[in-house]
Order: structure tokens, then C-alpha cells, then sequence
């Protein structure tokens, strides 16, 4: 087999025109002016085998030959060649347009989640004391001031909360309430990861006349962190980042669009699965405790409530809160499972 | 430097030639190669994204040719992958620490503040060492002082000027990059002025009022269709796109004006110069179009997209080519042979996710 190309020299910018002859062991490059020289397959190095380009051979002294076929590959067997064929494999093709939506899928609202699911589970408390203080003086300094309540509703919210604690037979020195006045939480309550639990002045004054609804509140946030659901929000948040900028490191601009939105989602479905959990963990413990899972429903009604008169505030308990109506429902008609 | 060899080739005429520059990849092939590497990609988790990325790079590469003579992407999946897995653990630390402990990860955003600049200087250094044309690699001659001055430093400084002194540090940036490449021993020289960067600055600010004007009229007849006055959030997704649309347009708009200005001043002395004569119109249709091709495609056209881009970019582009560019050496593969650059290899990689 003879072909013709460009034989470069090393080094350098200029090349001559040379043929190129093929026998099984060895490839000659000769041309009219004198040259031909013999060279064993195996000590040339071989580029890429990509569509519509040819295959370009480095030959040991650093000189490189190009062929005019576009089409030449000097090695049909090669590791290469045959990626090349996969490449164009039109089943192939097919399969990675059906499959690779799938597998994403899965590998994003199953796999990742159940990975980070299970490996927030085994982080020692040391580590989670760490993560909780640490955000606690990032939110403390950012968005909470201190308490403007008066002392008799400071005391009556603690005597609930310490009863609360020891019905529970939770620890002391692990589980701690704070009181704090705050315009960008508006009325709310959250948990962070160490098991402190942070109640605004707006939530307590709210529910001043409604201990056992504010008792519910309270069970629902140790819900939160008995399940460690901040921890693992955060682990399933790092490990779709780093998933997608890995799979997706290639494609610029738009598709950050598309994953930005396609992130929000997620999360919005995984804080949504872990509000029910805390719901049930509330519900069941109420019942276990000898009070009411309606006291739930109430303090979610008269949460909502302050809907229309506030919005500003109140949209934002409810935008991770959603579909209250369901939720007091779901209170209302609780039972023991 | 074999002179006789020069003449050997071609009689060279005194005169450049001009040559326009060749694409001849294609939107099925390549569409076929971009979907096989990306179902690759995913099946191993994300580690073949290394043999996709030299693969879609050689693509392009090996189809743009100047008077004949094709370019190459040298580097190898392996150097691909030690930089990504280097990338990857600083961005999974970076995303761990942020989510978990924020102040960790304030310290760690200071910390890469002075990292960014090297960070820069080898990605640039590694690609442009890992093009080819002939049988010459180009490469990358910054240092990390200028880096810092011009990317952390002076954007840092503009904001008290209210960015009006921008499009003077874009400029800088600019060329920085530009004259700090090599093609084998021969740099590249570019002369920018910053008059015209002001001139494409305003254009573009001009258009982005422009614009906003005129999709602020159309938001207001949009709200009066009780229809959509109902649903808040369809007319905020509206307006959402429209943003992204004006996003795309003006970054189009930026990009084909700075590219002809620096194409159009900058030559390898005695070698080459380049010429660039990129419609603004034409190029902001195109990317305009492959933006929403891309969108409502749900992705599957952006192998199109790219190709079609390439070509646009391609055939704007010429090269006059000196008779002495036969002269080039490589510099680069001489060096290779040291052992302190072989030392040096280990971080002869380029630190990103992309």
C-alpha cells in the first residue's frame, strides 16, 4: 500500500513531499530527491484517530509525517481507531441521546442523595459541633440581633423547652434554645446541625397565647436535627456541584442556566421530603407525649395567617414550607402509625 | 537553521501570501462524537471526561487548517486528568467548606485570590504549549507578577473609578495575554489601543440601554394582557430569558469587535499577521440563534452550534504569511529534554473543570 503526504521536519516549520509504502512490519518513506528511509512499525508514535482527519505519525527522531487521505489510519486495531468507530456507531449515538438523560436522573436524584444521606449519618459529633458553631456565628453576626421580649415570655418559652428536653430524655448540653429578634427571618424558627435551635421574637409573640403550638414548632425543629437534615442538605448540595462541574466541565454558558435552575429543584424536592420528616417526627412525638398533633395544625395555621397582612416576612417561612394546606391537614388527622 | 532547505520547499515568492483560514469539521460528525463521549463521560463517573475533552479539542483543531497545514491538541488524556482531579479537590473543598464551615471558606477564597493568577499563567502556558502547527508548539511566556497586577489588582482598582476605567484594564489584560505568546521563537506582538476599547465599551452600553428600553415596552404591553398578569411567575420567567438573551447578544457584540481589533494588530515580526473582519451583526445573529437553539433543544444542538461558530469564526479569519516563516524553530521541544523541565512536568498540567 503506497499513500503520499508531508513529511515535517523536527523541530521546525518546513516539511517535504514524501510517499509513504506499508508492509507489515514496516513502513518505508521515500520521495524523488533521494530519500528512503525504512523505520519498524513499532517505534513510530501515532496520533489521534479523529472523523475526517488523518491518522499523523511522529517518527522517533521528532520528524512527523501527515497524509493527504484524509481517511488513513496506519493501524486499523489500534485503541484509538476503535474509540474512533464508537464514535460513529450510529447505535451508539442513539443509546448516549436515550441514556444519558437517564443516567443522570439517576445519577442525580438517586445515587447522590443516597450517598450523602448516608455519609452525613457517619460524621462524628465533633465534626457537626464544628459545622454548627461555625455557621451559628456567621448567621449570628449577619442576620440576628438580641432579644427585645421581656423576661416572663423569655421564662415561659425556656420552662416549655427544658420540659420538653426532659420528656424527650435529650441532652442538656447538646440541645440549646435561643431567643433572638431578627427582620430578615421575620417569625421563624431553624436548627442548625449541633442542636442549637434558634426561635425569633416575631414567632414567640405569635404564638404567645399558644404554648402547645409552640410546643409543636419546637418538636418539629429537633425533628430537623435528630435527622442531622442541615448536614446532609449540605452534603447532597457539595455533591451535585462537584458532580455536575465534573460531568458537565465542558459546556460552557448556557447549560450553568440550565443547572442552576435544575439545583434548585433538587433541593427544593430533598428540603421538602425532610419537612415531612420533621412533620412526622413532631406528629408521632406529640402523640407519644400525651398532647395533640392538632397543636401542629394550629401553629401552622396561625403561621400562615400572617400571610396577608405580611407578606414580606411570612413568604419566607412558607417558601421552605410548602404546601401548608396539606400539612394541617396532615396534622389534623393524624394517628399512631 | 537549514536555510537550504527553505528553498528546497518552495521557490517563496518576496510577497506574504494570504491564506484564509479552513474549517472542515461538520455538525454530524462531530454531533456523533460529542454524544458517544459524553454517555462515555457519565458510565465512568465522570474520569473518561479527560480522553472526551482531548478528543473534542483535536476535533476542532485538526479540522481548522491555514494554507494547507492542520493544528494539533498535544496534550494527553493523563495530564488532562491530573489537572481536573487537582481542580476537583480544590472545588469539592472550596463547596464542602462554604457549606459546612463558611469561615474556613472565607480564608480559603483570600487564599486563592493570590493563587489566581498563577492559575491563569498555566492554563495559558499548558494550552498554548499543547497547540501545534507543523511541527512547531506555541507557548506562553507570563509571569505571575504582571498576572496579578493585571487580573486581581487592577479590575480591584477600577471599582473606585465606577469601572470607568474598565475597558483600559480589559485592554491591559489583553495584552498581557497576547504579547507574552510564542510561536516556536517567534513572539507575538499586538498593539491595542485604548480608544477603541472605549469605542466597543460604549457601543456596548449603548445597546444594553437600548435594548432594556425596549424590553421594558414590552413588558408593560405583555402586562396588560390580563392573561399573563395572573401568572406572576410566567412573566417573570419572560423576563428571566430576556435577560439571558441581552446577556448573549452584547457578550457577542464584545467579543466579535475586541476580536477584530486584536487580530487585525497583532503579527509574529516577520512571520505572519493576522487579519479578522468578523461582521458584529452577522456574529451576534449566531450566537444569538445557537443560544436559543441550544435552549430549546434541551442541549442536543449544541454540537451544532459549536461547529457552525467555528466555521463563521474561521472564514472571517486570514493569515498573511511572511516567505521567512519557514525560519521558525521549536524551542519548546528542545527544552523538553532538561531534567529540571521534566521535573517541572509534574505540574504540566492545566488546573480547571473545563
Amino acid at each position: 500500500m503506497k499513500t503520499t503526504g508531508r513529511l515535517y521536519h523536527a523541530h521546525s516549520n518546513t516539511f517535504i513531499y514524501c510517499e509513504l509504502s506499508l508492509s507489515d512490519e514496516c513502513v518505508v518513506f521515500s520521495n524523488d530527491e533521494g530519500l528512503h528511509e525504512r523505520l519498524p512499525k513499532p517505534r513510530l508514535v501515532l496520533g489521534m484517530a479523529i472523523k475526517g482527519q488523518a491518522q499523523d505519525i511522529t517518527l522517533p527522531d521528532g520528524r512527523r509525517f501527515l497524509c493527504d487521505d484524509k481517511t488513513f489510519r496506519l493501524n486499523q486495531h489500534s485503541t484509538s481507531s476503535f474509540i474512533e468507530r464508537s464514535e460513529q456507531h450510529k447505535g451508539l449515538v442513539i443509546g448516549a441521546i436515550f441514556f444519558c438523560p437517564l443516567l443522570l436522573y439517576w445519577l442525580f436524584f438517586i445515587a447522590i442523595p443516597h450517598v450523602a444521606a448516608s455519609s452525613a449519618g457517619h460524621l462524628p459529633q465533633s465534626v457537626i459541633e464544628t459545622i454548627g458553631q461555625q455557621s451559628m456565628t456567621l448567621i449570628e453576626k449577619a442576620a440576628l440581633e438580641p432579644t427585645q421580649l421581656d423576661e416572663q415570655k423569655v421564662a415561659n418559652a425556656e420552662r416549655i423547652w427544658l420540659e420538653l428536653i426532659n420528656q424527650l430524655q435529650l441532652n442538656e448540653q447538646k440541645y440549646r434554645l435561643g431567643f433572638y429578634q431578627s427582620e430578615f427571618f421575620g417569625a421563624n424558627a431553624f436548627a442548625l446541625p449541633h442542636g442549637q435551635i434558634v426561635v425569633t421574637d416575631d414567632l414567640i409573640l405569635k404564638l404567645a397565647d399558644y404554648d402547645d403550638a409552640f410546643r409543636a414548632v419546637l418538636l418539629h425543629e429537633i425533628g430537623h436535627v435528630e435527622h442531622r437534615h442541615s448536614v446532609k442538605i449540605a452534603a447532597q448540595t457539595a455533591g451535585t456541584t462537584v458532580a455536575l462541574a465534573i460531568v458537565f466541565g465542558d459546556l460552557q454558558g448556557i447549560v450553568d442556566l440550565a443547572l442552576g435552575v435544575g439545583t434548585a429543584i433538587m433541593q427544593q424536592q430533598f428540603s421538602q421530603g425532610m419537612e415531612r420528616q420533621a412533620d412526622d417526627y413532631a406528629l408521632s412525638n406529640l402523640l407519644k407525649l400525651g398532647y395533640k398533633p392538632e397543636h401542629f395544625a394550629t401553629a401552622l395555621e396561625i403561621i400562615s395567617q400572617g400571610t396577608d397582612d405580611d407578606s414580606q416576612s411570612w413568604s419566607k417561612y412558607l417558601s421552605t414550607h410548602p404546601h401548608v394546606k396539606s400539612r394541617i391537614e396532615k396534622a389534623r388527622t393524624y394517628k399512631h402509625p | 537553521m537549514d536555510l537550504q532547505s527553505v528553498n528546497h520547499i518552495e521557490n517563496a515568492a518576496p510577497k506574504a501570501q494570504r491564506h484564509t483560514v479552513q474549517f472542515s469539521g461538520d455538525a454530524a460528525s462531530y454531533f456523533s462524537l460529542w454524544a458517544v463521549n459524553i454517555l462515555f463521560t457519565i458510565l465512568t463517573l465522570g474520569i473518561y471526561s479527560a480522553w472526551a475533552t482531548v478528543r473534542n479539542k483535536q476535533y476542532f483543531y485538526g479540522h481548522t487548517s491555514i494554507d494547507g497545514h492542520r493544528f494539533d491538541y498535544l496534550a494527553t488524556p493523563i495530564q488532562i486528568l491530573k489537572g481536573r482531579i487537582l481542580a476537583a479537590m480544590c472545588f469539592t473543598f472550596y463547596i464542602v467548606s462554604s457549606s459546612y464551615f463558611p469561615l474556613i471558606a472565607a480564608l480559603f477564597l483570600f487564599i486563592w485570590m493570590f493563587a489566581v493568577p498563577w492559575v491563569i499563567n498555566q492554563g495559558l502556558r499548558f494550552n498554548l504549549r499543547m497547540t501545534r502547527y507543523r511541527n512547531v508548539q506555541f507557548s506562553f511566556a507570563g509571569n505571575y507578577k504582571d498576572a496579578f497586577i493585571n487580573f486581581i489588582v487592577l479590575p480591584f482598582l477600577s471599582i473606585f473609578t465606577l469601572y470607568l476605567a474598565m475597558p483600559w484594564v480589559l485592554k491591559r489584560i489583553d495584552t498581557y495575554i497576547h504579547n507574552n505568546i510564542f510561536y516556536g521563537d517567534k513572539k507575538l506582538t499586538v498593539q491595542l489601543t485604548t480608544s477603541e476599547y472605549f469605542r466597543i465599551a460604549f457601543a456596548c452600553l449603548f445597546t444594553v440601554v437600548g435594548v432594556a428600553i425596549v424590553i421594558g415596552v414590552f413588558t408593560v404591553v405583555l402586562g396588560s394582557i390580563d392573561d399573563l398578569a395572573q401568572q406572576p411567575q410566567l412573566l417573570g420567567g419572560i423576563i428571566v430569558l430576556f435577560n439571558f438573551l441581552m446577556i448573549t447578544v452584547v457578550a457577542g457584540m464584545y467579543q466579535a469587535m475586541i476580536r477584530n481589533h486584536i487580530f487585525n494588530n497583532a503579527q509574529f515580526e516577520q512571520v505572519a499577521r493576522f487579519e479578522s473582519n468578523l461582521a458584529t451583526v452577522d456574529y451576534v445573529v449566531l450566537v444569538f440563534t445557537n443560544a436559543l437553539a441550544i435552549v430549546c433543544s434541551l442541549g442536543l444542538a449544541l454540537p451544532w452550534a459549536k461547529v457552525r461558530k467555528a466555521k463563521m469564526l474561521a472564514a472571517a479569519t486570514s493569515v498573511c504569511v511572511y516567505p521567512s516563516a519557514e525560519h521558525v524553530i521549536n524551542v519548546q521541544l528542545e527544552s523538553q529534554s532538561s531534567f529540571a523541565e521534566e521535573a517541572a512536568n509534574v505540574f504540566d498540567i492545566d488546573i480547571s473543570l473545563t
